[in-house]
């Protein structure tokens, strides 16, 4: 972390267990500021999933306390939770995306969540699409698109509606090496407009001859490289 | 959020889901129009017995040994009473000449018989604007225990049959009420469980992006709401085309004429559509509750 930076993801001594004794992650403490570009790494079941999953308050910790942009995501209610996604776009290794909807109704649903009619978001979705390189695809169902397409699909919608904080997991887990490097460079280029980006991976090429922060999970613990 | 959204989503999901909601919609109506059969049987049978019972008189038997100048005061007592629209006094003379009239065919029944063997009597009608069989027996009860009155008769019998099957009538309403409209909700409570069993995969990335419980409730609510009022009303309609061919059928004879029978008034009618309504939406938000865990 780069001090006097102003901090955006920060976990004090965060502990996840799960019954009957399983740690995920014991007494963690990390600190992301903002417009930083982080990797996290790890081998599978090490806890990258289960450590996101708290950020965007899919999980709760079993101890310790989660500040996302100042906020303490102890003290938000059920209510409240929605904000914080708005803030914090989510890439999945899955995609999650609605398979028989199309590129531009699939991206849409970020800005329709906020209240935004067609004729508002229409062109914020077109530019973000273009932005990922699918505009001729706007019209197509996801289901007709190749795995490549269909993650930079879930990247447009992680990131239309502008959120500050963008999580990856494993954004390139099922794509091939051309394609995940047109991912990786995606991503800088959010970077480079302002966002604040962690970025799961256990594809240890991805940041071997980067100038990039990594964080690695071992046994519950994070380290630095 | 704004209604024109949730709006558009609810169209948008009822014209994606067509078939599941219309078959929804015709089991509501169902439900609605067998409540609504119960209702116009029920209210038609209390406008019969009212109407029989209106007619129906309190006869107040006098003493044969009473003095007549006290039939002055107790005509004037009788008519100060609540409740009571008329009251006529028949002197056993006219009870008499009443009987005659009656065998008038067979004259010799009456022969050698005292002409002042009746006893005198007032014959007394009920307000009908405040007629119930719980008031026409206590009314009488009250004549009863007049020492000048020597008996009461105003039909207990029928009185009490009616008052008992009314009773019974708009207690399997209600009851039929109730459990209908369990039964609509809980149909439609399922089906739109069914809808959001097929999108969960959508619910979940809704709720990802930062969806709130309104946006994600608000369209499902909405049309279970349209479910339970389009539903209402076609059985409305459908209930008053059949109400209209059965009144074709018997309103031959001017008995029937008379009873002056009617479909469920607007007020009920538009009770019927409501309720229905909030019925589906209440059912609704029960089998969502459980999909809207953050």
């Amino acid at each position: 972390m780069l001090s006097g930076d102003q901090s955006v993801i920060e976990l004090r001594e965060v502990q996840k267990k799960y019954a009957p004794d399983i740690v995920a992650l014991e007494e963690a403490d990390l600190t992301i500021s903002k417009g930083e570009f982080v990797f996290l790494t790890g081998p599978s079941g090490a806890g990258k999933s289960t450590l996101l999953r708290m950020l965007y308050k899919a999980e709760e910790p079993t101890g310790g306390s989660i500040i996302i942009d100042g906020v303490d995501l102890s003290s938000l209610s059920k209510s409240q939770i929605p904000q914080l996604r708005r803030k914090v776009g989510v890439i999945f290794q899955d995609f999650k995306l609605l398979f028989n909807k199309t590129v531009f109704e699939n991206v849409a649903l970020s800005l329709e969540v906020l209240g935004l009619k067609k004729n508002q978001l229409s062109s914020r979705v077109r530019q973000v699409v273009e932005g990922v390189g699918l505009s001729d695809k706007l019209h197509r169902k996801v289901v007709q698109l190749s795995g490549g397409e269909q993650q930079r699909v879930a990247i447009a919608r992680a990131v239309v509606n502008r959120p500050p904080i963008i999580l990856a997991d494993e954004p390139t887990g099922n794509l091939d090496r051309k394609r995940t490097t047109e991912v990786v460079a995606l991503m800088e280029e959010l970077n480079a407009r302002g966002a604040t980006i962690l970025f799961a991976t256990h594809d240890e090429n991805l940041f071997t001859d980067t100038h990039r922060r990594v964080l690695r999970l071992k046994d519950g613990k994070i380290e630095e490289l | 959020m704004p209604l024109g959204i949730i709006f558009k989503r609810a169209l948008r999901d009822i014209r994606q889901n067509l078939v599941t909601h219309v078959m929804t919609t015709i089991v509501v109506a169902l439900t609605c129009l067998v409540f609504i059969f119960f209702s116009v049987f029920s209210l038609n049978l209390q406008r019969i017995a009212d109407h029989f019972g209106k007619e129906l008189a309190i006869v107040v038997y006098l003493k044969k040994d009473m003095p007549q100048d006290k039939i002055p005061s107790l005509y004037q007592k009788i008519v100060g009473m609540d409740g009571i629209e008329s009251v006529r006094f028949v002197s056993s003379e006219e009870a008499f000449k009443r009987l005659e009239k009656y065998f008038k065919d067979e004259e010799e029944v009456l022969e050698g018989v005292d002409p002042l063997f009746l006893p005198p009597s007032f014959e007394i009608q009920i307000d009908r604007a405040v007629y119930n069989p719980g008031r026409v027996r206590s009314i009488a009860q009250k004549f009863a225990d007049w020492p000048e009155v020597q008996k009461v008769q105003y039909g207990k019998e029928w009185v009490d049959r009616l008052e008992s099957f009314s009773k019974a009538v708009k207690a399997a309403v209600v009851a039929s009420a109730v459990l209908l409209l369990v039964m609509a909700a809980f149909v439609v409570s399922n089906t739109i469980k069914l809808t959001v069993y097929a999108r969960q995969d959508e619910i979940e990335i809704m709720r990802l992006v930062g969806a709130t419980n309104g946006f994600i409730q608000g369209p499902f609510l909405l049309a279970s709401f349209l479910q339970g009022v389009s539903g209402s009303l076609a059985a409305i309609v459908a209930g008053l085309f059949c109400y209209e061919y059965v009144l074709n059928i018997i309103t031959q004879t001017e008995l029937i004429k008379s009873l002056n029978l009617q479909f469920l008034p607007p007020l009920y009618m538009l009770t019927i559509v409501l309720v229905s309504g909030i019925f589906c939406v209440a059912g609704t938000a029960m089998a969502l509750r459980r999909f809207l865990t953050l």
